[in-house]
């Protein structure tokens, strides 16, 4: 039974990276802002606002946010293509349950957004910013960011299974993958916003994400104490995790039916 | 092999693509779906192959049934569609490998069945190419070939050659035609190439308005029409001259009009005495004598819709 799943998914995953490995744009474009934001707007931001050395690593965490995001969304834009241009029916036709499709897709998605993450990351290393990682504080960046990229991807899906058009989709990004980012304390602590936005951003999986990718990565649990209050760091990290987890799982469950439902007239 | 049973489908909107449709194709037979646009051909198909949800009926494909057990179906059944369905950024072989795949097929014995049907399709030069740089004729030929590496049941063959240039056409027609010395395979091609389904088809159905109206082998279909018939073209009130006609006993109910032509089926009389008939009356401005052909079945049954649509 595993077989029987793994074996075509693998091979759906395999067609879906040989595709996005033939257009390297939707490699390079969702990597190009984010490295701008982590190696040149954070830099100059500290010398601007003689801030501590301290906030470039805050913003490159914070790049993160925007880097998973886009990438995902970038992915969900190839299931109009396959759709409009592609094999799309002919994987509707196959004998495989056709949630496989999706999941497919984001397999190749998050692995591809983990490599543009691990790319971002050493670049900002390189460029001097200091993480302070222990195995642990990885594991906690790891999920968090894998279950941002899971549920993001589930969004992109939605997204593409309900807009009909390559441009009507782009034209929908920024609202999904960028005006949250700038909610969500990506580039200063949500407790910084009027208190009506830092409730907002409270509620967007985004800030718990990068809450627990600065409390991973960072050692900094300020992120989660303006979420939780005076909860104690590692019980607020798993109460972020689980709500990144929630969203993971809704938004997956949620594409699969939706793709299903649109796919199938 | 299929077996089709009150089959119907209601868009949502209200749309009836097709109305309560009944037909069987045998194993190893090319079963034709013949209508206009609209027809409810494609829809059809959609749902034998399960990426059209039936509103009510039923359907099986080698005794499994499309709406309960929808991946042994698929498993059974190959298709060929109408549009083009291929990623451009992938070669000929790759997509004959990713089908294989998808359908179960062993490795070694995937690879062995791809360069059988690469040879036995001409793709030889073509199969290690982007498809995206193939020709619409060497596409079809790719998709051919793709829907026979699962050594499929049953073919669907949706308008296989809609938009193709005459020779490519014909070379294609010969492709699928050669498909008939496969005995395991069942077909059913959809078409409004009347030439092309008198060719390829054992039996056909044609469709009309969702509506099956008529079932048959080509010969059984033409027999209808009886052995002869007058072509009157009109110059005039064409449908003025068609009630004359009918007037006069000349016409009976199965006489039909296609723009300014009048079609009438002779029934039996002969046909210099008919013709001598029409001339009295000096209505039609040339009068010829032939045997029936499946473009006056269709056109008859589906009231000269095609010809308006072209």
């Amino acid at each position: 039974m595993l077989t029987a799943t793994l074996n075509p998914l693998m091979v759906l995953s395999r067609r879906r990276f040989q595709l996005t490995v033939r257009t390297p744009r939707e490699l390079l474009v969702p990597l190009v802002t984010p490295l701008l934001f982590a190696l040149v707007i954070a830099p100059a931001l500290k010398t601007a606002l003689h801030t501590d050395t301290s906030y470039e690593a805050f913003v490159a965490i914070g790049t993160v946010g925007l880097l998973v995001p886009l990438n995902t969304m970038f992915s969900g834009l190839s299931v109009i293509v396959d759709r409009e241009q592609g094999a799309q029916r002919e994987l509707l036709a196959a004998p495989v349950p056709r949630s496989l499709l999706v999941l497919a897709n984001l397999l190749v998605a998050l692995a591809i957004t983990g490599l543009q993450v691990a790319v971002l990351i050493a670049a900002a290393a390189a460029r001097g910013i200091h993480f302070d990682a222990s195995t642990g504080g990885v594991l906690w960046f790891l999920g968090a960011t894998s279950l941002l990229g899971v549920g993001m991807y589930g969004l992109a899906e939605i997204l593409a299974a309900k807009v009909p058009k390559q441009e009507e989709y782009i034209a929908r990004v920024p609202a999904v993958a960028i005006v949250p980012w700038f909610l969500a304390g990506s580039l200063f602590p949500i407790s910084a916003m009027p208190t009506a936005l830092t409730w907002v951003a409270k509620f967007l999986p985004l800030t718990h994400a990068l809450a627990v990718m600065r409390y991973g990565l960072l050692g900094d649990a300020a992120g989660l104490h303006n979420i939780w209050g005076s909860v104690d760091p590692a019980g607020a990290a798993a109460l972020s995790l689980t709500v990144t987890a929630f969203f993971a799982v809704a938004l997956t469950i949620a594409s699969v039916r939706i793709f299903t439902r649109s796919a199938v007239r | 092999m299929i077996e089709v049973r009150s089959l119907r489908k209601t868009y949502p909107g209200g749309v009836e693509a097709v109305r309560g449709i009944d037909f069987d194709v045998g194993p190893g037979e090319v079963f034709g779906l013949l209508g206009p646009n609209g027809a409810g051909k494609s829809t059809t198909i959609g749902m034998l192959t399960t990426t059209i949800r039936p509103t009510a009926g039923t359907a099986t494909l080698d005794g499994l049934d499309v709406s309960r057990d929808p991946l042994a179906a698929r498993r059974a059944s190959s298709v060929v569609f109408q549009e083009a369905v291929v990623d451009r950024g992938l070669t000929g072989r790759r997509h004959l490998d990713l089908h294989a795949r998808l359908w179960g097929v062993e490795q070694r014995q995937a690879t062995q069945r791809i360069d059988d049907v690469t040879a036995a399709l001409g793709l030889g030069t073509l199969i290690d190419r982007m498809v995206g740089s193939y020709s619409g004729g060497e596409r079809r030929r790719l998709e051919l070939a793709r829907a026979l590496v699962s050594r499929p049941r049953v073919l669907f063959l949706d308008e296989p050659t809609v938009g193709l240039d005459p020779l490519i056409r014909h070379e294609l027609l010969d492709l699928i035609a050669g498909l008939k010395s496969r005995e395991e395979l069942t077909t059913l091609v959809t078409t409004h190439y009347l030439d092309e389904a008198e060719r390829l088809c054992d039996r056909l159905a044609i469709m009309h308005d969702g509506l099956i109206v008529a079932l048959g082998t080509p010969a059984e279909l033409k027999e209808q029409l009886g052995r002869e018939l007058l072509e009157l073209r009109i110059d005039g009130d064409a449908p003025a001259a068609l009630a004359v006609l009918r007037d006069r006993g000349i016409a009976r109910d199965d006489a039909f009009l296609v723009g300014s032509t009048v079609t009438v089926p002779l029934n039996g009389h002969a046909s210099s005495e008919v013709m001598a008939a029409v001339g009295e009356l000096r209505l039609a401005t040339s009068v010829i004598s032939r045997p029936p052909t499946l473009d006056d079945v269709y056109l008859r049954l589906t009231g000269g819709r095609l010809a308006e649509a072209a």
